[in-house]
């Protein structure tokens, strides 16, 4: 059984244009959760849950930003778990090739994961309908 | 508690041990350690020595009644970090589908 998440995907995209989407501010509030986000090592960013009445936001550390790797711890607030997400990009002859890995949970003991599955069910799985159809219509909208 | 997942997943990346649990879940109920061990070909000890990591991973309990010791199996560490797994795939399967939607608007 693995214990982390790998996904790849290609974008028909130039690698910078990309790695912009990615690591921008504005960009990442765009496509993916309103943010305050710096790509740089140390910086505590911030992804607001568009539901803030009953989501908590995720925030983190930049562990690593160089073109074109980024590396960011990932905390649900108000949970003790940290785990970690990784994008890499890669140029090929007609685009850019995303790596993403989303690790860490193997660092925790039996009770701690325990408890951070009875946060999500808490609510924190309740708001993903609610982030993909905001997802959507923004960026429909766009 | 010191059962770390990694103990878990190692746990079980032993073919037999993960026979053995696997024999214990569909059992559905406490077996007594003999009767687990003549299930396989394998000594007693062999099969107690599984046994311990297994109860040592969380994933099966060891009680003793009378003179015998029976085991159980506790799926419940496994299915937690399925369901992790599973809700981060959807995520990430939904995020990144999104990105691609963004930048073929943004180019």
């Amino acid at each position: 059984m693995k214990d982390q998440i790998k996904k790849e995907q290609f974008f028909n995209h130039s690698i910078s244009r990309v790695w912009n989407a990615i690591t921008q501010q504005n960009e990442i509030s765009n496509w993916f959760l309103p943010a305050d986000f710096k790509a740089e090592v140390g910086y505590q960013y911030t992804f607001n849950s568009p539901d803030k009445e009953h989501c908590e936001p995720i925030i983190g550390v930049i562990q690593k930003a160089d073109p074109y790797t980024l590396v960011y711890t990932w905390i649900i607030k108000g949970t003790n778990v940290e785990t970690t997400v990784k994008w890499e990009l890669e140029e090929t002859t007609d685009g850019t090739k995303l790596l993403l890995e989303h690790s860490g949970i193997s660092n925790y003991s039996g009770t701690t994961a325990i408890e951070m599955f009875n946060n999500f069910s808490g609510g924190w799985d309740n708001c993903i309908d609610g982030l993909s159809n905001y997802l959507k219509q923004e960026v429909h909208a766009g | 508690m010191q059962d770390k997942i990694t103990e878990i997943l190692k746990a079980i990346a032993d073919p037999t041990r993960r026979e053995i649990f696997h024999a214990l879940v569909i059992a559905a109920t406490a077996l007594p350690i003999t009767q687990v061990s003549s299930q396989f070909d394998i000594s007693r000890q062999g099969v107690t020595k599984h046994l311990k990591t297994l109860e040592n991973a969380g994933l099966i309990q060891i009680s003793s009644k009378g003179r015998e010791r029976f085991c159980t199996a506790d799926a419940t560490p496994l299915l937690e970090i399925s369901k992790w797994l599973k809700f981060y795939e959807k995520f990430w399967d939904d995020t990144l589908s999104n990105l691609g939607s963004y930048l073929d608007q943004n180019p």
